[in-house]
């Protein structure tokens, strides 16, 4: 499962909307290229030619009105087509002789997800994700993570975008198109894929300081190994297991990081920062920026200013180096 | 007498003779798994993008230093074993022991003391 | 006589007086030295205005070269994220708002008058106000990156993350401020480039013989005056949001943050346009003159500028086609988005057939104007891929967007300008610019800039997001951006040495006589610093190609005006639709008033920024003082005198009433205003649709009797005015005249009063919630009206008591009695909006 995609809009995963994204692009793209030889060409003969005719009616009128009006006639269609298709909504009878015309087939698009299947909410901050899944109808808080969103193949996923604070964009490239995170509101986007994989997204809306660094990942695996991942998720942190990861337990609370971390099972409840309790199973840490090893996290809480300045998580110079990598260890532990 | 503390100065560093070299260390290789394990994170490595951490020491000119971490003599087989389990060699350090393969070790050693 | 009689007479085969041409000489001498600053004649203030957008031009391509030096290697360290999140916000800001909008106004105002045989613009002291205004304000506006406090929301500045929760200091603030009054100088501009072309043009210049590019600018003055005034107003708001919390943009409090995004590429997208129908207009003067033959299609081309015009305010939505709208909407701007292909299609085939027509000359500017071809045609093609909105939501807000946007603005715009440059320097300093040096620099910068700008598509389109400050070096962005990179760097040096070129060889010189390409358009008859010697009756699109004559007869004064008449300088003015010679204008000459206005102007709007509340005021006084003092010598006692301006036509040397340029420019300021207000108004109903209940609990409708009666006052306000304009031309007595000003006043102020009580009694407050927030702008949109016409009334009765207002010289009295009727108009609409929710 564990080979990780280009964040490419060229690189489209089969069964997605961003693969009927991609074809729509080439259309363009042929189209484009066409269109922009045939004029510089024409425009290259005229000017190192002497005195050719150009009737009125002919370049004005049909290069300049005729010509782009059909073209740009065909492309509005097949671009409304292509746009429902990847929309996840229920086409009426004129949508579908639309997508029937431009020979999009019903397997391509991204039918509605079924009532009472998997949601998940998105919640976009400065400067990562807040990620719930809603498992059962209303129940958002019993599997919280972020910066990264797990879905099973083949399988139409809903995503409800929100923002906390500022607009933010979410944006998986070789998913899907990208949906704006607005305050007051809730977007919504549909997500699929048949190719097993992580996939990497990124904000696209300018966002403050670290727009730069604030990116995510979407893991498809088969249905059984996502149900795992999921039982597992909904269980609390398990209590540590040896002398190392107690005293990594004990550092966690001596410092600040409760204050903004959540670790289900523990006494943490902070809620500004991002879920820890199975941080250790992440693809990733702050928001994409690391690979998640104990290295890296060691490295993340002793300089957080360092690698992403600005973010609201403060350098932790309380710790001895014995303490700083027990906690690491915990935090790693909690798969 | 200046000649004379010139060469105990010199003494002092391993440019008295004292060339260390990790035999089938490649430092391309050790640069790009430095890079992929995200050394940088913590330390200042020159030759590797994005590697500016404080958290740790810098790494500059690292191919003068006399002790590991101010600990241990800073020989191939030392750094080696250092850059994977840090803690074994300097029980206090926050340096944590980090999963690589020996190849890896020995070409990160071989591109630390490429580090003039 | 009329006109077109008279022109049989023309040329006047009559000897000229002998002192004649040097009195014209003598009146429109520039003032020497340091002196020259004084200088308010378009010719000069074209110059000062062009050379500091170039300069601008340099300064934001400086940030970008600096950006661009960051993002060379990937997790490089060059920069911070916070100085390159200002790099990036002053960039764009710069080029549009410094470079872009002022470059197209500064040529005009070069242009325009030679191309339309006038001596000057009709209001040469609002031109020189509008330069010096934004020339120190921008540079302001410039100085904050040296001083870490520039603003770093991006140059589109969306809310919430530019107000004053995510953005506190002063980083947005200087935006808002300096953005928002140049702006206003941009106003100024447009009005004197549409009050220019409506009424300055030449006898015979019928709106069907009208240079492409003069029509490109009517519309683009047009498309500023009602482009403009969205995103002035947008501005007010998240100022009033960040100093006083009035919630325009807060979800929680009735607030939404896309309202700025409605509002800010209503103005956005047009903007577009507004750069890009000058550098057409160019384009379509400079192809014609290359290829030496008319440009084919020439109705065509003028209604594609037209409905590019209307168009271009039906597109805005495009920009927000991620903001997750509804399909029916998403589809609808859709294919608004691309119908604008086909006006731009129109001329991109005219040019072509008028091309394939000709023999064309392949100097410098037909270089540029190749280069223009190559990049603005894949620009437009890009444009179509972002109007499909499906493809949108991949490329929207990526490297693939800022490839399109510079291809269609340098493409468009930077490359149809600097063929202008190379086209017209002849006419500014005579001989022409190095056609080595230029040839060079077009080749250097179309290579650069397709070597820096085409490969972003392509990092666009492997995920790269706009505005990142640095990468990972696992995407696979590096050599994409390392290209790009190299390619900014040639672009620069094609930069470097086209202006090095102007710097060694543009020399403006006094008197030009050439015409190097062989155009036929009026800017090639010889010049002067009075513009040409005698302004031509005009009988067909290129009157130099079909009448062989022209230029001698005109230059040696044989048609209209060949001297001064008044002893002071002056043009024609005529009738907008036929352009029938209607009045004699006296122009004002050079004076410090504009620069102490225009600097004070800038001082009151940045030390109102830092909160520099006294030297903020002190630029205030000496603005409206400098204002009011240079206003005092406009409209000058009339002579009641009819000048024979040659061949028999005789011209009073003033004007009142609807036929005066005065009027006219009242009218559009009128129509800014107006636009701004409908703004304000599309805001409320925004509120409305976005809210569950309106008005929202516990707030209330403004108290409906109270109501009533503020429209009641303001409407005998208005009607006092109308009264004493009766008074006025039945020739009344001062007292009357007076006493009515003052009671307009005073009713405007007692309907501001009530209207205020309205909202008072209901409880309504500002800073609760967006429903309050609004109609209190609308309010205080009101009052400041209100006190416009306190001063402007003021100043009437002063000119009143100073015994210089009376029947036939009233235009002060008339605008003070138009800004009135508005008033009045806006007040009582204003009171309706806040009622419609009883109505609706």
């Amino acid at each position: 499962m564990n080979e990780e995609h280009l964040q490419s809009v060229l690189h489209a995963a089969p069964g997605s909307g961003a693969e009927l994204l991609s074809g729509l692009g080439i259309v363009l793209y042929v189209g484009a290229a066409l269109i922009f030889v045939a004029v510089i060409a024409l425009v290259l003969h005229a000017t190192f030619t002497d005195r050719l005719r150009a009737s009125t009616r002919a370049w004005v009128v049909g290069g300049g009105i005729v010509f782009p009006a059909v073209a740009l006639f065909l492309l509005l269609n097949y671009s409304i087509a292509v746009g429902s298709a990847v929309s996840a909504i229920e086409s009426g009878s004129a949508l579908r002789l639309l997508l029937d015309c431009f020979r999009i087939d019903s397997k391509a698009r991204i039918p509605p997800p079924a009532p009472g299947s998997l949601r998940i909410h998105v919640d976009g901050k400065q400067w990562w994700w807040d990620v719930r899944y809603e498992v059962r109808s209303g129940d958002t808080s019993s599997i919280v993570l972020a910066n990264e969103l797990r879905v099973p193949l083949d399988e139409p996923v809903e995503l409800l975008l929100t923002t906390s604070d500022v607009i933010h964009s979410f944006w998986v490239p070789s998913l899907a198109g990208k949906v704006d995170m607005i305050p007051g509101r809730t977007n919504r986007l549909v997500i699929r894929t048949s190719e097993p994989g992580i996939y990497r997204g990124q904000c696209a809306e300018y966002c403050g300081g670290q727009h730069a660094l604030m990116a995510l990942y979407v893991i498809a695996q088969p249905r059984e190994e996502f149900e795992a991942w999921l039982t597992r998720q909904a269980q609390p942190a398990e209590a540590p297991r040896d002398d190392l990861l107690r005293s990594g337990y004990d550092a966690f609370f001596k410092g600040r990081c409760p204050e903004c971390h959540t670790v289900r099972g523990t006494p943490a409840d902070g809620a500004s920062g991002p879920d820890l309790t199975h941080v250790g199973a992440r693809h990733a840490l702050a928001a994409g920026t690391l690979r998640n090893h104990i290295g890296t996290m060691a490295g993340w809480i002793a300089g957080a200013q360092d690698i992403k300045p600005g973010n609201p998580m403060p350098d932790s110079e309380v710790y001895t180096g014995r303490e700083l990598r027990a906690l690491s260890a915990w935090l790693e532990s909690l798969e | 007498m200046l000649p004379i503390a010139a060469v105990l100065l010199l003494g002092c560093t391993h440019e008295s003779g004292y060339e260390p070299n990790v035999p089938g260390g490649n430092a391309e290789r050790g640069r790009r798994a430095i890079a992929a394990l995200e050394c940088g994170v913590c330390h200042e490595i020159p030759g590797v993008p994005g590697a500016w951490g404080h958290v740790g020491p810098p790494l500059v000119a690292y191919r003068g230093n006399v002790y590991i971490a101010g600990k241990q003599p800073n020989r191939p087989d030392v750094l080696m074993r250092f850059v994977r389990d840090a803690p074994s060699l300097a029980p206090d350090t926050a340096m944590p022991a980090i999963a690589m393969s020996e190849t890896q070790a020995r070409d990160i050693a071989a591109y630390l003391y490429s580090l003039e | 006589m009329s006109a077109v009689d008279s022109a049989r007479a023309l040329p006047n085969p009559l000897p000229r007086p002998p002192d004649e041409l040097e009195r014209l000489q003598h009146v429109w001498k520039p003032p020497k030295g340091w002196r020259l600053l004084s200088a308010v004649n378009n010719t000069y203030i074209g110059l000062f205005y062009t050379g500091a957008a170039l300069l601008f031009l340099v300064l934001g391509g400086i940030l970008a070269l600096l950006m661009r030096t960051q993002l060379a290697v990937p997790e490089n360290d060059l920069v911070d994220y916070d100085l390159y999140n200002q790099l990036f916000t002053m960039h764009g800001s710069v080029m549009m708002f410094l470079f872009a909008v002022p470059v197209i106004e500064a040529i005009g105002i070069l242009l325009l008058p030679a191309m339309l045989g006038a001596r000057d613009l009709p209001f040469p002291r609002l031109s020189a106000y509008a330069f010096w205004a934004y020339f120190a304000g921008g540079i302001v506006f410039f100085g904050t990156i040296f001083f870490d406090v520039a603003p770093d929301g991006g140059w589109f500045m969306y809310p919430p993350l530019t107000s004053f929760k995510f953005s506190p200091g002063l980083r947005s603030d200087f935006w808002l401020l300096g953005i928002g009054f140049i702006e206003i100088s941009a106003i100024a501009g447009a009005i004197e480039i549409v009050v220019g072309i409506l009424r300055t043009r030449p006898p015979g210049m019928t709106l069907d013989k009208m240079p492409v590019y003069v029509w490109a600018m009517l519309i683009v003055g047009g498309m500023i005056i009602f482009g403009f005034p969205p995103v002035i107003l947008a501005t007010a708001l998240l100022e009033l949001e960040r100093a006083f919390h009035w919630p325009f943009f807060v979800a929680e409090q009735g607030g939404d943050s896309l309202l700025w995004q409605h509002l800010f590429w209503l103005f956005g997208h047009p903007d577009v346009y507004i750069i890009f129908l000058p550098g057409a207009g160019l384009v379509s003067m400079i192809v014609p003159a290359m290829a030496r033959t008319p440009l084919v299609g020439y109705k065509w081309v003028v209604l594609a500028i037209v409905v590019t015009g209307f168009i271009s305010f039906a597109l805005w939505v495009h920009h927000m086609f991620a903001t997750g709208m509804p399909h029916l909407t998403t589809s609808f701007f859709s294919a608004a988005s691309m119908a604008v292909a086909i006006p731009a299609g129109i001329q991109v085939f005219a040019w072509l057939a008028t091309l394939r027509r000709g023999r064309v000359q392949l100097a410098t500017p037909t270089w540029f104007i190749l280069g223009f071809f190559g990049i603005f045609v894949l620009g437009g093609l890009t444009g179509v891929m972002l109007a499909v909105a499906p493809y949108d939501w991949q490329v929207h807000d990526t490297y693939f967007v800022v490839a399109h946007l510079h291809y269609v603005v340098i493409g468009g715009m930077v490359f149809p300008v600097f063929a202008g440059i190379y086209y017209w320097a002849p006419f500014v300093s005579g001989k022409p610019l190095s056609e080595r040096m230029g040839k060079w620099a077009c080749a250097l910068m179309f290579g650069g800039f397709n070597l820096a700008f085409f490969p972003m598509h392509i990092s666009g389109l492997l995920g790269m997001p706009r505005r990142v400050w640095t990468y990972s070096d696992t995407l696979g962005w590096d050599t994409w951006n390392m290209l790009s990179t190299v390619g900014a760097f040639v672009l620069a040096l094609g930069f470097a040495i086209a202006l090095l070129d102007l710097l060694l060889h543009l020399r403006p010189a006094g008197k030009v006589d050439t015409n190097p390409w062989q155009a036929g358009t009026l800017e090639w008859l010889p010049l002067d610093d009075y513009g040409v010697r005698s302004i031509p009756h005009v009988e067909s699109r290129e009157p130099l190609w079909d009448q062989s004559q022209l230029r001698e007869e005109v230059d040696s004064g044989r048609h209209y005006l060949p001297g001064t008449l008044t002893g002071e300088r002056e043009t024609i003015v005529t009738s907008a639709i036929d352009a029938r010679p209607e009045y004699l204008l006296r122009l004002p000459g050079p004076s410090w008033l504009p620069v102490f206005a225009g600097l004070g102007t800038a001082a009151f709007f940045l030390c109102l920024t830092v909160k520099l509340f006294i030297p903020s005021m002190i630029g205030a006084v000496v603005a409206l003082v400098s204002i009011f003092k240079w206003l005092w010598q406009s409209e000058p006692a009339s002579t009641n005198r009819l000048y024979d301006i040659g061949s028999g036509v005789e011209l009073r040397d003033h004007m009142t009433g609807r036929r005066s340029h005065s009027w006219w420019a009242m009218v559009v300021l009128m129509l800014v205003d107006g636009t701004i207000f409908s703004c304000l108004v599309f805001a409320y109903f925004y509120f409305w649709t976005v809210s569950t209940k309106w008005p929202p609990p516990p707030f209330d409708l403004p108290d409906g009797a109270t109501s009533i009666a503020a429209a009641i006052a303001w409407s005998a306000s208005a009607a006092v005015l109308a009264v004493a304009h009766r008074w006025l031309r039945a020739g009344v007595r001062r007292g009357a005249l007076i006493a009515s000003l003052v009671g307009a006043a005073m009713l405007a102020w007692m309907g501001f009063a009530l209207n205020f009580m309205t909202l008072s009694d209901a409880n309504v407050r500002p800073d609760q919630h967006a429903y309050g927030a609004v109609i209190y702008t609308m309010l205080a949109w009101q009052g400041l009206h209100v006190a416009l016409i306190t001063l402007m009334g003021g100043y009437t009765i002063a000119r009143v008591l100073a015994g210089m207002v009376d029947d036939t010289r009233r235009n002060t009295f008339d605008n003070t009695r138009l800004m009135s009727y508005y008033t009045a108009a806006q007040g009582l609409a204003a009171l309706f909006v806040m009622h419609s929710p009883s109505v609706f």
